[in-house]
């Protein structure tokens, strides 16, 4: 046995840097961080000062900044969702979540005497975040108890919750001034703009959770085999109910973050679309659709892969409407990079050249 | 020979011991209860609209042939996609792609047209280009394995990205042959009952019936019913049936239906613009989900989704009628879904 050990523990010594990034290679993250590393590069050699961050003000400016900020949204919404996907589930929801709490936030701050204080915008966001957790709760109840289907289920929601906001703002864009309000998506902290420091705060947690407690295998076992986790002794019900819970929180915050620096609530089109957004960052994430293992860092990289396409076009001199063309482009070949068929020929053609190389030795 | 046996469609109830048999012959086949419940909602609507707008206010009656030809008018690029999208959830797959298609064909069109192509011609690049788009959607899935919904996610977006390409305006369409047959109508009836029939209406219900005769009558329906099984295939493939070339043939009906809707959405606008579609495969699988249609896959009828469009029109007929804003009509498409869907779900606890 110890024998075994030490002799993979040679090869892996021995092995070329080929091997390294062949096994680097089989990992889920692997293909979208290349993608990622490739975009910086070309929007890098494209525009020389793409990659340089500045100090004005004490903020800090740059475009790698902009983009880690315009990838906040689809980060919060694709943290929550990754752990839906997990499970094996989807949430459509997720765009009419984000028109919803900010429709509540704002009509909040517009009816309250003093819409400037900071009591009054806690009072909302909290107002707004816990209407996300009640329809998160309502989403997960569908799905866990009465087992509809997650896509349908949601897209309930996703339909009617655009009507809803739509009822709560009365048919108009609610805007109101509030600083306190506005500087949470558009304020800084450290020099650091408040989305990133969200996100950042959000990720940290999220990973605690799923990592440093039973929580997330418990997801990835429900993804994988309900029935065998149920036996083991998961509880599937409230694990899917918390976790669409926790999806709606999430996309609750990232409305209100999306929504702060503009203070306007547009019911019809704030996060119109933003579910799609969303899941296709998870997939760009490495995570599989079908369920069971996921990744919140390869999220990460699959928001940042967003954002960036997003900037690319803008730097390579793209209309920025065709921006869904390049999309459509980096999620094929993401995906074609990832599947079964393609692995299976990496594979082969990996052998064929390793007993190559056995036969000239 | 088997296209003939098979028309006949097998269900649990076939296999039961005959004593049971003969008790539950006089009850409906539970297959069909999901559909009823789309017919009674439809019903329902009619009679309230009656009540409210019809002979129950003093007026003529809510309930006419003018109903629902202004339905089928309104409706019919929802039936031509409603159709197209039933084969794809049969077999537990998702089309998202086909609202972007509709957009980019009525861009296309109207650029053909401007650059003095013939209707037959513009009308058989649009049907190509929904057909390229299934056929890449169905590649994308059968061969690399890729799930529908992100296979057809990312065609939405190279549909929309191409759209966007190609126009981001709005694009009048100039061509008197297509500006004759988006008016062509026979009128039926005279005053205020009178009702038509126009070119989309006979062009929807074309594609209802091929997409009926195809689902119960041909070999491949069979294997579109079979591969709703969830087994992976597993069935179909021990049947000695064709799975890989079913799942790729369904998502090339649902592009060619979108591409048919397209051409139906530039009669009904007599214009391409690049924001059209947005949402509109969910109108599409919503009317399928209310026609009674399994998002599960294998349980569901052609005709049943067909019966959904009509209730989802008539939902924005009444909204509108009501003098409700605009908004209330997804809140309650919402409702009628909620609805729906529990009800099928209670049906289906029950199956077992």
């Amino acid at each position: 046995m110890s024998d075994v050990k030490i002799k993979d523990q040679k090869k892996e010594r021995n092995s070329s840097f080929s091997t390294i990034l062949s096994d680097a290679a089989a990992h889920s993250s692997f293909w979208p961080a290349v993608a990622l590393v490739i975009l910086l590069v070309a929007c890098g050699i494209k525009s020389p000062g793409f990659l340089s961050v500045s100090v004005m003000d004490g903020h800090l400016f740059g475009q790698l900044i902009d983009i880690a900020r315009n990838g906040v949204t689809p980060l919060l919404l694709a943290m929550g969702m990754a752990l839906v996907i997990a499970t094996g589930g989807i949430d459509l929801s997720v765009g009419a979540v984000m028109a919803i709490s900010l429709a509540v936030s704002l009509t909040y701050i517009d009816g309250a005497a003093d819409g400037g204080s900071m009591g009054t915008v806690i009072i909302a966001v909290v107002l707004g975040l816990f209407v996300a957790l009640i329809i998160g709760t309502f989403n997960g109840f569908l799905v866990a108890v009465l087992k509809i289907q997650p896509f349908i289920a949601t897209m309930i929601l996703m339909v009617a919750g655009r009507g809803i906001a739509m009822l709560l703002t009365k048919g108009q864009i609610t805007t109101v001034t509030s600083p306190p309000f506005k500087a949470i998506g558009a304020g800084f902290l450290f020099g650091i703009p408040m989305p990133i420091i969200i996100a950042i705060v959000l990720f940290v947690i999220m990973t605690l959770l799923v990592r440093r407690t039973a929580f997330g295998m418990m997801l990835e076992s429900i993804g994988i085999n309900r029935e065998a986790s149920r036996l083991a002794g998961v509880k599937s019900v409230s694990t899917t109910w918390i976790v669409y819970a926790v999806c709606g929180l999430m996309a609750g915050i990232a409305g209100i973050v999306y929504g702060a620096p503009t203070m306007a609530a547009d019911a019809n089109n704030i996060g119109l679309m933003k579910e799609m957004d969303a899941i296709m960052v998870v997939v760009l994430g490495g995570t599989k659709l079908s369920g069971g293992r996921f990744s919140l860092g390869g999220t990460v990289v699959g928001a940042l892969i967003l954002s960036t396409l997003e900037r690319a076009v803008i730097i390579f001199g793209f209309p920025s409407q065709t921006t869904p063309l390049f999309k459509a482009v980096v999620l094929i070949v993401v995906c074609i990079a990832a599947s079964p068929l393609f692995r299976e020929r990496q594979r082969i053609r990996r052998a064929r050249r390793e007993s190559g190389r056995v036969a000239a030795a | 020979m088997a296209e003939q046996k098979v028309s006949h469609q097998p269900t649990s109830i076939d296999f039961i011991v005959p004593a049971k048999e003969k008790r539950r012959r006089f009850r409906v086949d539970r297959r069909f209860l999901p559909v009823i419940a789309t017919l009674l909602t439809l019903l329902i609507m009619l009679v309230v609209g009656e009540l409210r707008y019809g002979l129950g206010a003093g007026r003529s009656s809510f309930i006419s042939m003018k109903v629902f030809s202004n339905l089928l008018v309104d409706n019919s690029y929802l039936l031509v996609l409603a159709v197209g999208m039933t084969f794809v959830i049969l077999t537990g797959g998702i089309d998202l792609s086909v609202g972007a298609v509709v957009a980019l064909v009525g861009l296309v069109m109207a650029q053909m047209f401007n650059a003095g192509a013939s209707l037959p011609m513009a009308m058989l690049v649009a049907i190509a280009i929904g057909v390229a788009c299934g056929l890449l959607i169905g590649t994308l899935i059968q061969v690399f394995e890729i799930q529908p919904f992100i296979a057809s996610l990312a065609v939405m977006f190279l549909a929309r990205g191409l759209a966007n390409v190609v126009s981001d305006q709005s694009l009048p369409i100039n061509n008197e042959s297509f500006a004759a047959l988006a008016s062509w109508s026979i009128t039926f009836g005279e005053g205020k009952g009178s009702w038509r029939i126009n070119a989309s209406m006979i062009i929807a219900f074309a594609v209802l019936a091929i997409g009926f005769y195809l689902l119960h009558y041909t070999r491949f329906g069979r294997t579109v019913y079979g591969l709703g099984a969830g087994d992976n295939a597993q069935a179909v493939k021990f049947m000695g049936l064709n799975a890989g070339r079913t799942t790729i043939l369904v998502y090339v009906i649902s592009g060619t239906c979108a591409g048919i809707a397209g051409i139906l959405f530039a009669l009904y606008t007599k214009s391409g613009f690049n924001l059209t579609g947005i949402g509109m495969e969910l109108d599409a699988i919503a009317s399928v989900v209310i026609g009674g249609t399994l998002l599960s896959g294998g349980y569901g009828f052609v005709l049943g989704s067909a019966a959904g469009v009509l209730v989802y029109g008539l939902i924005q007929v009444i909204i509108a009628r009501e003098g409700l804003d605009s908004w209330w009509t997804k809140v309650f498409i919402g409702i009628v879904l909620l609805a729906f869907v529990i009800l099928q779900r209670l049906i289906s606890v029950r199956r077992k």
